[in-house]
């Protein structure tokens, strides 16, 4: 039965280099797909382009192609990346520059653009469509439309099939949605369609895409087994065995750290999934309540079974927007006492935003390991704690309103209790927040260039 | 017999966001624990055990197939991970937090839940602890 073999290099932006290099080198694969983008990167790469038209992609990517693109031009491996975030294009001129100096004459480079829907959003709400906040239901876009700075469809697989069928070796994109780094080259192999009867075989590649396409978290990463998870310092980023009936097979590359087990397979199955038995993609909508996974050896798990149910209607867009800033700083307490010592500080310092009159929206206090990450789960009890660091962050509309907060931590070392300690506290940071929301595929087109080295 | 234990003793967890969702993936860590979790937790004990940190719904997707409930909670992120004063800006603490939901769990059920860890030890060997 024929195969391809697909690897995952990277699950965001700063991630680990030297397992995707590993992977190129040592896993015997087709391709790789590279995912840097979380679903702020657009707009913070949206912003770095408004001030040099010849940024805003991953800048990651050129030291990322120097090293990947030797090994697998060399092994005949493809690459396909969302790297060129803002500014495909100009990532594109940039891995042919690499290329070119790397001396990989005849290297085809694709370029898929058509995400950046901001012009078109534009166009349709003057045509009275509207575009309400999937979050917070909020109908009216008027309410941020002058601090918009990017909004980006989540797109499919197609461009980047129609550019392998012309060849391409390496494919830089914006915001494809990650699933399609992995869709899309099996799609291309198999020859399928976006017709009924490869519904359930695209659910297939959906579904294993969604379990590689953040790298090390299905190989042991982030486990609730990490006890048992070998050497995470040289963990194995996930391979894809997949099958033209639609079973895959995830593996690592042999004598790599990290752990492919039932466990570690089911946790990523289950990761960042509204309704698992409607995944909706740009290229379909998986059902994963029918997906079987079976450990079929060391290291090697079959996932299979999948359902699937055609193309959505529309496609998801992240509008993102100027929202204020946040500023957060923290100090720590020692014994004895220390978390009374903490909630002393806590109204010390509620006491001076009254005085310096704070206009937050927000103003939030934790107590560090005590209950920051756990909130009202735990409750707070009054234990002989060794230390307790007490934070604080608010978020307001102007810079300097938030800087209160670093302005006001300063004075609790000296007007708090004794032995209290803090590092340097950070400047506040601008906030984008997001307006998700959906646009009829029919309005956004996708295409494709190619450069040839 | 039910003992009224900890939700961790049964399953594991994995979490993260989507905007100001936070999806919990619960894993059983044995088919019984799985019998266990569909008939114990409910949308109503789950909102009830993180009070103000879940602000909308809670919806809940039992997964016979792989042995999981997934767990999607409405407007619990504070409003997202770019604009979020949370600590844990995107959720992965959430499953931790909804593991120390507490469930009655029959003796034979837990008994053999416990074991779980020593099971995967025993195969994958022990790396650390």
């Amino acid at each position: 039965m024929k195969g391809i073999r697909i690897g995952s290099g990277s699950s965001y932006w700063g991630d680990m280099l030297e397992p995707a290099v590993e992977l190129v080198e040592k896993g015997e694969i087709d391709y790789i797909g590279f995912d840097h983008l979380a679903e702020l990167t657009l707009s913070i790469l949206q912003r770095v382009r408004a001030k040099d038209s010849t940024k805003g992609y991953i800048p990651d990517i050129i030291p990322w192609m120097k090293e990947i693109l030797p090994p697998a031009w060399d092994k005949g491996c493809k690459v396909i990346t969302n790297a060129g975030g803002a500014n495909p294009e100009q990532a594109g001129e940039e891995v042919s520059k690499i290329a070119k100096n790397l001396g990989m004459k005849g290297m085809k480079v694709g370029v898929v653009t058509g995400d950046d829907v901001l012009p078109k959003l534009k166009e349709l709400r003057n045509k009275g469509m509207e575009f309400p906040n999937m979050d917070t239901g909020e109908e009216n876009l008027d309410l941020i439309e002058d601090r918009i700075v990017a909004a980006n469809a989540y797109t499919g697989s197609d461009s980047i099939i129609e550019a392998l069928k012309e060849g391409v070796h390496v494919v830089v994109a914006g915001r494809i949605s990650d699933n399609a780094l992995y869709v899309a080259p099996v799609m291309h192999e198999f020859g399928w369609d976006f017709t009924e009867p490869y519904f359930d075989l695209i659910a297939s590649a959906i579904t294993t895409g969604h379990i590689i396409e953040c790298a090390e978290s299905c190989t042991g990463g982030m486990s609730n087994i990490w006890q048992a998870v070998p050497e995470p310092w040289k963990i194995g980023f996930p391979i894809a065995e997949f099958y033209e009936n639609g079973e895959t097979v995830i593996t690592k590359v042999l004598n790599t750290g990290g752990l492919v087990s039932e466990w570690t397979i089911k946790e990523h199955l289950v990761y960042e999934v509204l309704d698992p038995r409607n995944y909706i993609m740009p290229d379909g909508i998986a059902d994963f309540s029918s997906v079987k996974i079976e450990e079929i050896g060391k290291n090697r798990v079959k996932v299979s079974q999948a359902k699937g149910k055609g193309r959505p209607k529309d496609l998801k867009v992240c509008i993102g927007y100027k929202d204020g800033f946040i500023g957060e700083a923290q100090l720590f307490f020692p014994w004895p006492d220390a978390l009374e010592k903490a909630k002393r500080a806590a109204e010390i310092i509620r006491k001076r935003f009254e005085i310096t009159n704070l206009q937050a929206e927000e103003v939030r206090y934790d107590f560090l390991g005590v209950n920051t990450i756990l909130g009202e789960t735990v409750s707070v009890e009054d234990l002989d704690y060794n230390e307790v660091g007490l934070r604080v962050a608010a978020k307001a509309q102007s810079f300097e309103e938030a800087n209160k907060v670093r302005r006001e931590i300063t004075h609790l070392w000296t007007i708090s209790s004794v032995g209290a300690h803090m590092g340097v506290p950070s400047h506040p940071r601008p906030v984008i927040s997001l307006w998700p929301t959906l646009i009829p595929r029919d309005e956004v087109t996708t295409g494709f260039t190619i450069k040839e080295v | 017999m039910k003992t009224k234990v900890r939700l961790e003793e049964i399953s594991f967890a994995r979490s993260g966001d989507k905007g100001d969702v936070c999806s919990v993936g619960l894993i059983a860590k044995t088919s019984k624990s799985y019998d266990t979790m569909i008939h114990e937790i409910t949308p109503e004990k789950i909102k009830s055990h993180f009070g103000d940190m879940v602000k909308g719904g809670v919806e809940l997707y039992p997964m016979p197939n792989v042995e999981c409930l997934h767990v999607v909670l409405r407007k619990a992120l504070g409003g997202g991970a770019t604009k979020t004063l949370r600590y844990d800006q995107t959720g992965k603490a959430m499953g931790q937090a909804l593991l120390r939901m507490e469930v009655d769990v029959e003796n034979d059920v837990l008994t053999e839940a416990r074991q779980t860890m020593e099971k995967i030890f025993e195969k994958y060997g022990k790396a650390w602890g």
